[in-house]
């Protein structure tokens, strides 16, 4: 039980967490000042959540369900009180509990009755527009007391204040959130709450801790469409919520956590995107020895200027005609601004390209297994799509590359076009998340790989020439030397070194490999848990209406 | 010392008579003649001419040019005998800082005093550093094409020329501020022009003029301007420079050091119209779609700049003020309402209802435009068959998140139509609604914009987005007859848009104005929110993502080649250049450099890169000197450090550009 229970706990907490928050919000005309010390309200919650938390340890699922009956017979107990305008500290504390009960349940009834679903959404009718069996919603936030001697401007200032508050309080009773089940390399799931302000960085971090993973940089939260057998990775800076909230409500999509080397690849190894020549062996001969002093260079190069540069990508690829399962090879190009393709009889100078499609408002998938499904020429497609789009339509587009190689290019330099410079700093992110020491570690082998790569410095020909390049030579060799020597501390003694170099965020436990063994059945247990908590919603609304 | 003589009058030292012509370059200029020994120090015969000339002025800035040596006479401390003079030597005696008219990278003159005996390199920074652009190693100076047809000269009207000549800077202090701009530039009202003229980005040029100015054809015609930068590390006067010359400012090295918009106002304002002026003559091509936006931005930068005249003025901390509005703002509204109301009109969500013309595009479908009851809340759009079952079911209701939003108006027949592309989970689904004037399309528009970028239209920028569309419906009322309408005074090109002043003339040709403001109109909307300096940069750096971008042309032949090629020269690489299709052929990257020769004999450069790759050409279309100083230039810029700040290391430039002994 213990995996599943700890997530249950995980929620219960998060959820009694959002109790107090709402407490506190609706409670701001009760405190007569905005209440300085949120944390010992939270402690008095604390002692309630152990108790709680035993009690889920100890109990059946029955009990749980007991449990979950009691809470939400408090809710019109709690509203007639809010409706009668004695708002005493407990009541609001009770009525706001049962708010967060129904709509937590709210949100995993969805995911219950679907079954196969992944995530449940549901919010958007509980909440915009506040749902008609709950009065307590469409009550809107009371004012602040209006100040009887506001004569002053410092007191219009306190008033100005204070209305700012409510509105951030208001504003935070609205946040929305979803139950978001992802699932595990190994089959399992895990439930995770998700609130619509976290991006897939906070998720993953969640799910890093969850997890107890290695926290690499290749972690990537990846969504599938099963029916359009289209997938792609969350970019970190996206909001997990946003983009769940474009599927459908009988979806099969899927949320999945899981390792893709493809993800940061470019950061990995620039010169496979920004140095390859089109096709030549000796381009790929040159890319695989690239000491990691050039590949930072490179990098600095591509996404440190004034602009980023984007990949040179070119080449003939196949095109899905609209609507139909035939695939028509065009010429294609990757420039910042979009993809273009060369007209027929056309030349491929700029002023000649066709537009194919720009990138503000698509995303880019891989497409799976598209020589089955559309005849594609072969297995490497790409998929572009306006985020919403979830069924087969005209609107959607296919294109299919010769090779994986060019189609990781390709989804790569699309990548890197639409988000610029936020990719690199998402990958910087995950790396210090990842705590810096399979970076260095990286670099060691990498330098074992190529021990006298001399190109770094210049050679001091003694031949009179006019133009020697200036490159500090010493400078790098001592900063290769530096990563060495910490690359090579840091295969002693891994851990201890990584203190000294990682955030201490990024450390909090060493790095061990992603469990895998879980007891069958747990995520069953888990959704029993969901399956009580829309029980009780469902009787709820029974009883209301 | 010299000149000592007998009694008879005859010189019984070493010495002999020096003429020494005063003034600039001029055959007929008035001339001293001194006696001097071999040992004469520089030093001492300019005091004597000095002596000799006996007229009160300061002479301190004046020097000796040796005409045949092209030589300046610098080392005062050297002897005659040292630099080799003798009797026949012609030396003039001549001021160093001379006035020179700049054609800036915004094309417009401007006549300033500069060095003409210091090497290039340092010339530049001076004059960089009396405009206040930082980083003056990435500008050079070229020499002015010369002028073919003279006879249309008349017909051009004076422009004019602004003047700095008069300014001198205290040297080695950094320049102050004073009322928003450096502190030399407030003097006078001149002067103050002046630095508006520098740091403001200039109105839409002509579009005749566009057509008239010369646009390069091929990649050939793309080396010519390449072939007239001038030599860094020579003075002005060695390069056959005269005082009065017409010469050219340009960022030569397309490798921008930290653009920071608060520091480099005049920096960014001139990089935007060097970047501008290479889009419309065409010297770098984009596609239909890059010019748009390039077009949208374009007039939107020019649309602040004419009217943040009065407001920028002022402001000295755009920060503050934006505060300080903030607050302002936020005390009307305590004033002007009770809290409750406050929180009431944050909490309604304004929405439109209105009759409108709706028609959905479909394959095979006959119907046409229907009348419909059409509610707009929050992004939501939903359309009913009449008002009267509004409470009941709409026929279909649309979220506009995420939607295309796509202006169909042409005023002068009074159509105002919105195309949207509304996705949902099955696809795109399209509509377009017509509306029946100027007021209520401007409305359901900017309702439109907003709702696709998922705000509502209690976002505070709803009322600004209507008066954008309105202003842009009544400027296309102006501006849409295209060139028939230039009568226009001054105060009218402001509002009114000429879409051929924005793009290249080869979207003259291709589109009519009625079809390119539209299009423009449409790339606008996405960077209307942009300020001044925000929008500068954006151009910038779409700019710079061009794949054509920052690469100098030459043609060259490579050894062993039979036919001439066009080498390009980008900041991190170079680029072998097929001169008949425009294909690369081979491209190497400065960063797997090891060293570079040049043959000056047989005008060869020779490059050797890692694994024993070697490249040798002779260069056809400029000197390679030019050549060679734009890769040893390149190098220089890629070892600059941000911590280093703004001093430049002279030496090491001029080490790399090199070959001063060369010649």
């Amino acid at each position: 039980m213990g995996e599943s229970n700890d997530d249950i706990d995980q929620m219960f907490s998060t959820l009694l967490g959002e109790m107090d928050l709402l407490t506190q919000s609706l409670g701001v005309d009760t405190l007569p000042p905005p209440d300085p010390n949120p944390p010992r309200a939270e402690f008095n919650y604390s002692v309630g959540f152990k108790d709680l938390n035993e009690s889920l340890n100890a109990l059946e699922d029955q009990d749980l369900d007991a449990l979950m009956a009691d809470l939400v017979a408090d809710i019109s107990q709690a509203e007639q009180q809010t409706i009668q305008a004695q708002k005493e500290f407990s009541q609001n504390q009770n009525h706001s509990a049962s708010l967060e009960a129904s709509d937590c349940s709210g949100a995993a009834s969805v995911g219950y009755g679907a079954d196969v679903t992944a995530v449940s959404i549901s919010q958007y009718e509980d909440e915009l527009p506040p749902p008609p069996d709950d009065p307590m919603l469409d009550l809107p936030l009371p004012p602040p007391p209006p100040e009887p001697f506001s004569k002053e401007e410092e007191e219009a200032q306190a008033k100005a204040d204070k209305i700012k508050l409510a509105l951030e309080k208001l504003k935070e009773a609205k946040v929305k959130k979803l139950v978001v089940k992802v699932h595990m390399n190994d089959n399992s799931t895990k439930s995770l709450m998700v609130d619509e302000r976290q991006l897939a960085r906070d998720v993953l971090d969640n799910l890093f801790e969850k997890t107890h993973c290695d926290c690499n940089v290749d972690w990537c939260l990846y969504e599938i469409y099963p029916e359009l057998q289209i997938e792609r990775f969350f970019e970190d800076h996206e909001n997990v919520v946003e983009v769940l909230s474009d599927w459908t409500r009988d979806t099969e999509n899927k949320v999945l956590f899981l390792e893709k080397e493809e993800k940061y690849a470019v950061f990995k190894n620039p010169q496979n995107f920004y140095l390859d020549n089109k096709g030549t062996k000796e381009g790929k001969k040159t890319t695989e020895k690239m000491n990691a002093k050039t590949k930072e260079s490179l990098l600095e190069e591509s996404f440190c200027g004034t602009s980023i540069i984007v990949p040179e990508l070119e080449g003939a690829l196949y095109l899905k005609e609209d609507g139909k399962k035939s695939w028509k090879r065009r010429y294609f190009l990757l420039r910042a601004s979009g993809i273009y393709y060369v007209p027929k009889g056309k030349t491929k100078t700029s002023r000649d390209l066709a537009c194919f499609i720009q990138f503000e408002n698509v995303n880019v998938y891989y497409g799976i297994q598209c020589k089955m499904k559309y005849k594609a020429p072969t297995d490497h497609c790409l998929v572009l799509k306006h985020p919403q789009i979830q069924k087969e339509s005209q609107y959607i587009k296919y294109l299919c590359c010769d090779d994986a190689r060019t189609l990781n290019q390709w989804v790569m330099g699309i990548r890197i076009a639409k988000y610029g410079k936020t990719l690199y700093d998402n990958y910087q992110r995950a790396v210090a998340r990842a705590g810096l020491a399979s970076r260095w570690t990286n670099l060691s082998t990498i330098n074992t790989a190529t021990p006298a790569q001399p190109s770094t410095g210049l050679k001091t020909s003694t031949t009179q020439s006019n133009g020697q390049i200036p490159q500090a030579a010493p400078r790098v060799s001592t900063i290769l030397q530096e990563a060495q020597r910490q690359a090579e501390t840091a295969k002693v003694r891994p851990e201890g070194n990584q203190h000294k170099l990682a955030p201490p965020v990024a450390i909090k436990k060493p790095p061990a490999p992603p469990r895998r063994s879980e007891s069958p059945g747990q995520a069953g247990a888990e959704q029993d848990f969901m399956s009580d908590l829309m029980k009780a919603l469902q009787r709820k609304r029974g009883q209301l209406s | 010392m010299a000149g000592m003589k007998t009694a008879t009058g005859d010189y019984i030292d070493s010495s002999w008579e020096l003429r020494v012509f005063v003034g600039e370059e001029d055959p007929e200029a008035e001339s001293v003649t001194l006696r001097v020994t071999g040992e004469s120090h520089i030093g001492g015969v300019l005091l004597k001419i000095v002596e000799e000339i006996n007229r009160k002025q300061d002479w301190s800035d004046h020097a000796i040019w040796w005409e045949q040596k092209r030589q300046w006479l610098l080392q005062t401390h050297w002897t005659l005998d040292k630099y080799g003079i003798l009797a026949d030597a012609r030396l003039f005696f001549g001021p160093q800082q001379r006035p020179v008219t700049l054609r800036l990278p915004n094309r417009r003159a401007l006549r300033l005093r500069t060095s003409f005996s210091k090497p290039l390199f340092k010339a530049v920074a001076d004059i960089c550093r009396l405009l206040s652009i930082r980083h003056p190693e990435e500008l050079s100076l070229l020499r002015a094409p010369e002028k073919k047809e003279k006879k249309k000269k008349e017909k051009e009207p004076e422009e004019e020329v602004f003047d700095l000549t008069k300014v001198v800077l205290a040297g080695g202090v950094a320049p102050v501020l004073f009322r928003g701009m450096p502190a030399h530039f407030s003097d006078s009202a001149h002067t103050e022009a002046c630095f508006r003229m520098l740091s403001r980005p200039e109105p839409p040029p002509d579009p005749g003029l566009l057509q008239r100015l010369p646009r390069p054809g091929s990649l050939a015609d793309k080396t010519q301007p390449h072939s007239r930068w001038l030599d860094s590390s020579r003075c002005l006067m060695q390069q056959g420079i005269k005082a009065g010359d017409t010469l050219w400012l340009r960022f030569k090295y397309y490798s921008f050091f930290d653009l920071d918009p608060k520091a480099d106002q005049v920096r960014l304002t001139q990089l935007y119209e060097q970047a501008r002026w290479d889009l419309l003559l065409e010297e770098i091509d984009c596609t239909e779609e890059e010019m748009m936006v390039f077009a949208a931005l374009q007039y939107h930068i020019n649309k602040l700049s004419q009217s943040g005249e009065a407001g920028q003025a002022a402001s000295t901390d755009p920060g503050l003020d934006d505060l300080d509005a903030a607050l302002n703002n936020l005390e009307v509204k305590l004033e002007g309402s009770a809290p409750t109301d406050v929180l009431d009109s944050l909490t309604t969500i304004p929405e439109l209802k209105d009759h409108l013309r709706i028609f959905r595009p479909r394959k095979l479908t006959l119907k046409g435009y229907r009348q419909h009851w059409v509610v707009f809340k929050e992004t939501t759009l939903s359309y009913y068959k009449s008002q009267d079952e509004a409470p009941g079911d709409p026929i279909q209701q649309l979220n506009l998140k995420g939607c295309e939003v796509v202006p169909d108006v042409n005023v002068s027949s009074q159509k105002f139509c919105i195309k949207l592309l509304v996705p949902s989970p099955e696809g795109m689904s399209e509509i377009y609604l017509r509306c029946q004037d100027e007021q209520q399309y401007a409305h359901w528009m900017a309702g439109c914009r907003l709702a696709s970028k998922g705000r509502t239209m209690a976002d505070s920028s709803y009322a600004s987005e209507v008066q954008a569309i309105l202003a842009f419906l009544s400027l296309q009322r102006a501006g849409g007859g295209g060139s028939g309408n230039h009568t226009q005074g001054p105060d009218a090109s402001a509002e009114a848009l000429n879409p051929y002043g924005l793009v290249a003339p080869r979207f003259q040709r291709k589109f009519k104005a009625k079809q390119l403001t539209p299009r423009i109109l449409e790339a606008h909307q996405n960077v209307a929110q942009l300020s001044l300096t925000e929008a500068q940069l954006r151009f910038i750096q779409a700019w710079q993502s061009l794949p054509d971008f920052g690469i100098s042309y030459f043609t060259v032949r490579f050894k062993g080649s039979k036919k001439d090629e066009i080498l390009g020269i980008a900041n991190n690489r170079l680029i072998r250049i097929d001169l008949a299709v425009g294909d690369v052929v081979k491209t190497w990257r400065f960063s797997n450099m090891r060293q570079w020769n040049v043959n000056w004999d047989i005008r060869q450069v020779a490059i050797e890169f890692d694994e024993h790759i070697n490249v040798a050409f002779s260069c056809v279309s400029a000197s390679c000197r030019i050549v060679h100083e734009y890769i040893g230039g390149y190098i220089f810029l890629s070892t600059r450090e941000r911590a280093r700040g703004e001093e430049q290391d002279e030496d090491l430039f001029l080490q790399l550009i090199g070959g001063h002994e060369a010649f």
